[in-house]
């Protein structure tokens, strides 16, 4: 790890002030994944601006129509949280298969939406992938296991987000302070660089910074199931999240969205439609399933991911 | 006194371990924790390609970065590297931060090679050669009794099939590595290991001076299950930064990246197998031709102490006519090593897989096909009783007729461990006021050596154990022999037992009092006016024995949409002769069955075939299981002290995951021939993933085993000698 200065915001203003006073600058927030990066030499940023401290940035407020999230609410806030868990089940579920229980008493929600890649290319530190500014994607030859279904990106790194499947079925929205001033982004725009840019972990510049999270509470159900090796302290190989408001036993804005099979969460208006105005049978959301994974180009090593996503909508 | 009692005070006892609470509450004092005055961390620059030639090292580069005080080549230039991270050289310094930055320092000349990682690659005739010399794949260790040909033909039943184990890596706690102070004349070693005594003769071997002038302390250390008998390239290289250090303490221990490459693993296994049975489904024939792969070389041969690419094949429940052609395979892969129970996990995963597809041809329950072929009594017993605990006859059901989702399984599989105890010295100090003190240059490598030593003293004596310190784990106490092979018990109880008994007739002798034991004790000692010592040895007689038997059963579920196997119980019988202590045996038996869940569900060394890399150097992808994956465990263990002291640590681990793969076979009806049994084969199986990565290995096996066919025609000299 690299000598670095060390600088504590008191806003996020100014933490966006003393990331531009350096100029390898990162934030600082549960530092599970930074970290990580550093002590691997991945990264080696100059100066670490701190975000723990800024005031009321780890709240979180249920208003009558949406909720809203500070950055630095931990995953184990999100997980235990018994209101939360009553009204959006797709979060708390999301927030539960994080990691450890240390990890989620460190990791932060931002951090958690903001992570970069897991692909073991990537983190090798011997091994300079695209994604690293070398010259291939490893994971297109190598062992792609735990790769994506869905990129027209040569990089095939997917997002493990349990948080943005979930926050994207429930139409949740990131406040990012970008250098334009404050902006209103949907979970497709969080990742939309990511499948395009083969560098890109999101749509973060260096300098952005998730300043809030917004779900608005439409009544809607939700559930989020994801299928790993083990039972816990594990990835998720697969994860779906869906959501909808049921009327008179029908679905309405239903929303069906697979994750760690793409550079971020993955969705279809193609089927969501199909759900909207029926009533939920195993029958209807195995339908929309296949549409959903109809175009998935699978590897022969993550060949499984297609099929092992049938249950986990079919209960959603 | 020449033998056990009839009846025990603290044998066959659950005892709790004496050192339990330093380690719950981290006073013990592992190798990784030892601080000698000035001492200086070290670290290990490893090769960053699979092959090729380095012919250069800036080791002045590494000396120049500020707190270095030394570094050393490993060998000399220039060096043929064979695997990623082979050790290339070693930097010892006054930080951690100051280390890194002297490994990157150091630039590299180096001329990359190409290289093959995967085994079923490897044995093709164009594969890239690990050694110049010789095409990867061995001569064959060939075994032949009986007619087996003849005896295949006149089967009434045949069953052949192909199964192959994955590379484990021993990922103990503690990682590999000492703290070693070296003047150049005498040597101290902290070391993480299993034979102490094997470290210092590697140590003293390679810094060139007496035995007598080095040292080696291990007091406590994280686990080792094979890996951790050779002071390692990691402990030579310690040895050498510290003399070139002017003689400063140098601690190198690994990183757990370090760990996944260069200090041994688990070789994997590839096998076609056949057997042939009688009308009455009595086994008649087998036929194996296989190989182990051992990555570039054995354990023996690299630094690694031993363990090679050899499996057992004809076993458990052997066929008197029977042909085995076996052989081993070479890749650029960190060297295999001893790893609990040698060969026996993935050798009986395919006995036992091959068993369950034979009964299942012969239309026979499984467990009566085992009954009807398995010649040892104590483990046709242990199959009954566990049969009864598991409710095998209630609850075992043809495999795939289990109905819905999520199909339940059963299986069983049995173990068999055959070494004998051995090398092993005792010496007992008793003072007058009664209390004892026990040394034996043995080491506990997690298994409850330090509190078998005063149990057994305890029971000769017939005191209080409290009065007994025993000490072990250091090279100047009598000489015993390293902790494999499951033979410390059955070495250390009788060194033990026949110096108390010693003890005990100088202690007669000197108190002029016939009887000292128990109640008499203290008086006896009270008549002594110094302390008297005594020596005591292992040998053979009625105290220990071999041959220690086990089966395993297990119940499954298995989700056929997700793939994914939930275990829902295990029941495992054991037997171990005369058991010391309860409690730590049935910790035994508990840690072996998890290590065993590993290897069936989840364990997989992987290596990427594009750059030659470990590709999970880490417990994010290198998955062991959490105990959220272990099921309850249900331990039985039989008693049988006229036998003496049997080992236990490698025949509980044995029978685990083929029982597993057999729960799951019998769940699906269709077999996962391959370990791991991950969800994306459980679903391959199930024909849900058309042409994928496991259908592609499946017929790699077949391919590569008859290339092993072909190679078997020919003529056998440009091929390598078998990977012992």
């Amino acid at each position: 790890m690299k000598s670095f200065s060390y600088s504590q915001a008191q806003s996020f203003e100014g933490a966006v002030e003393r990331f531009h006073e350096a100029s390898a600058s990162r934030y600082l927030a549960g530092g599970v994944d930074l970290l990580g990066e550093m002590k691997d030499s991945l990264l080696e940023p100059d100066r670490l601006v701190n975000l723990k401290g800024i005031q009321e940035s780890d709240t979180i407020e249920a208003g009558d129509e949406a909720w809203t999230f500070g950055p630095n609410v931990t995953i184990a806030r999100l997980e235990k949280h018994g209101k939360l868990r009553e009204r959006f089940p797709a979060i708390a579920e999301a927030a539960r298969h994080v990691g450890s229980p240390q990890i989620r008493n460190m990791g932060t929600l931002g951090g958690n939406l903001a992570q970069h890649s897991r692909c073991w290319y990537y983190r090798h530190k011997d091994i300079q992938c695209l994604k690293n500014g070398g010259a291939l994607c490893y994971a297109r030859q190598g062992d792609s296991r735990y790769h994506c279904l869905f990129t027209d990106n040569p990089c095939i790194s997917p997002s493990v987000s349990n948080l943005a499947t979930a926050l994207m079925a429930l139409e949740g929205k990131v406040h990012v302070l970008t250098e334009r001033g404050e902006e209103e982004w949907s979970l497709e725009d969080l990742y939309r660089d990511a499948w395009r840019n083969p560098m890109a972990h999101n749509s973060l510049a260096p300098a952005d910074l998730i300043v809030r999270v917004v779900v608005p509470d439409a009544g809607r159900r939700s559930h989020y199931l994801q299928q790993s090796d083990r039972a816990e302290f594990d990835w998720a190989l697969v994860s779906a999240a869906a959501s909808a408001r049921m009327e008179d036993g029908k679905l309405r804005d239903a929303r069906l969205v697979v994750g760690c099979v793409a550079p971020g969460p993955h969705q279809l208006d193609e089927a969501n439609a199909m759900l909207e105005g029926k009533a939920l049978t195993s029958d209807l959301a195995a339908a929309a399933a296949e549409k959903l994974l109809d175009k998935a180009d699978a590897t022969p090593e993550n060949a499984y991911k297609v099929p092992s996503q049938k249950p986990s909508r079919g209960a959603a | 006194m020449k033998t056990w009692p009839d009846t025990f005070q603290h044998l066959s006892k659950p005892r709790p371990r004496v050192d339990g609470p330093d380690k719950v509450t981290g006073r013990a004092e592992y190798a990784y924790d030892v601080l000698p005055q000035d001492w200086l961390y070290a670290m290990i620059l490893r090769a960053p390609v699979a092959a090729g030639t380095v012919s250069g090292i800036d080791l002045d580069a590494a000396r120049r970065v500020p707190g270095v005080r030394a570094a050393v080549l490993s060998r000399s230039l220039p060096v043929q590297v064979r695997f990623y991270g082979e050790e290339l050289a070693a930097v010892a310094a006054e930080t951690p931060q100051a280390c890194h930055d002297a490994l990157r320092a150091m630039r590299l000349e180096v001329n990359e090679a190409s290289f093959v990682v995967q085994e079923l690659e490897a044995v093709l005739p164009d594969a890239p050669r690990v050694f110049e010399e010789y095409e990867n794949i061995s001569k064959a260790q060939e075994s032949r009794q009986g007619n087996p040909e003849a005896a295949m033909e006149d089967a009434a039943t045949t069953v052949e099939g192909y199964y192959a184990t994955s590379v484990n890596l021993h990922q103990p706690m503690e990682t590999h590595g000492n703290t070693i102070r070296f003047n150049g004349e005498e040597l101290l070693a902290w070391s993480s290991t299993q034979g102490v005594f094997g470290v210092r003769d590697g140590l003293a071997g390679a810094m060139e001076i007496p035995l007598s002038k080095a040292r080696v302390i291990t007091r406590y250390m994280g686990g080792g299950f094979g890996s951790k008998f050779p002071a390692g390239a990691e402990g030579r290289l310690a040895a050498e930064l510290s003399k070139a250090s002017g003689g400063r303490p140098v601690k190198l221990m690994l990183t757990r990246f370090d760990e996944s490459l260069a200090v041994g693993n688990r070789p994997s296994c590839f096998a076609r197998v056949k057997l042939g049975t009688d009308s009455s489904g009595r086994i008649k024939a087998y036929e194996m031709t296989g190989f182990g792969c051992a990555g570039y070389a054995g354990g023996g041969s690299s630094e690694g102490g031993s363990g090679g690419a050899s499996f057992p094949a004809n076993h458990l429940y052997p066929a008197e006519n029977a042909r085995i052609d076996q052989r081993s395979v070479t890749i650029n892969a960190g060297s295999g090593r001893a790893f609990r129970a040698p060969g026996h996990p993935p050798g009986v995963f395919i006995q036992e897989s091959l068993m369950d597809q034979m009964a299942l041809a012969l239309d026979m329950d499984p467990l009566e096909f085992r009954l009807k072929n398995d010649d040892s009594p104590i483990r046709r017993k242990e199959f009954q009783m566990g049969a009864e605990r598991i409710g095998w006859k209630e609850n075992y059901r043809k495999p795939g007729s289990s109905e819905g989702v999520v199909k339940k399984g059963l299986g069983c599989a049995g173990s068999f461990w055959g070494v004998p105890g051995g090398d092993s010295n005792a010496e007992v100090q008793v003072n007058p006021d009664g209390s004892v003190v026990i040394r034996c240059g043995t080491q506990d490598i997690g298994t409850g050596t330090s509190t078998l030593v005063p149990l057994v003293a305890a029971e000769v004596l017939r005191i209080d154990p409290n009065l007994i310190k025993g000490e072990i784990g250091d090279t100047r106490f009598p000489y015993s022999g390293g902790s494999g092979g499951s033979r410390t018990a059955p070495s250390v109880a009788p060194a033990v037992f026949d110096a108390c008994v010693n003890a005990m007739e100088k202690v007669a002798a000197k108190s002029g009092m016939e009887d000292v034991r128990g109640d008499q004790w203290t008086e006896a000692c009270n008549k002594l006016s110094y302390p008297i010592v005594a020596q005591g040895e292992w040998k053979e007689g009625s105290l220990s024995s071999r041959g220690a038997y086990g089966a395993q059963f297990v119940e499954v579920e298995v989700d056929t949409e997700t793939g994914f196997v939930d275990l829902k119980r295990i029941v495992a019988v054991h037997d171990c002769g005369l058991i010391i202590n309860s409690l730590t045996a049935r910790s035994q038996v508990n840690g072996g069955i998890i290590m065993g869940i590993g290897g069936a569900l989840y364990e997989d060394r992987i290596m990427d075939p594009v750059s030659g890399v470990v590709l999970n150097p880490n417990f994010e992808t290198y998955k062991l299981p959490g105990i959220a994956d272990i099921p309850d465990i249900d331990v039985v263990l039989l008693n049988f002290p006229e036998r003496g002291v049997i080992g236990m640590g490698e025949p509980v681990h044995i029978p685990t995951s083929a029982a597993i793969a057999n729960a799951v076979a019998n769940a699906l009806g269709v077999r996962i021939q391959t370990l791991p049994i991950t969800p994306a084969k459980v679903l391959s199986a199930l024909g849900q993933t058309g042409n994928d990565q496991y259908q592609r290995s499946l017929s790699d096996l077949q391919k590569a085993l008859q290339r092993v066919d072909e190679v078997a025609s020919l003529s056998q000299e440009n091929l390598s000698e078998f990977v012992v």
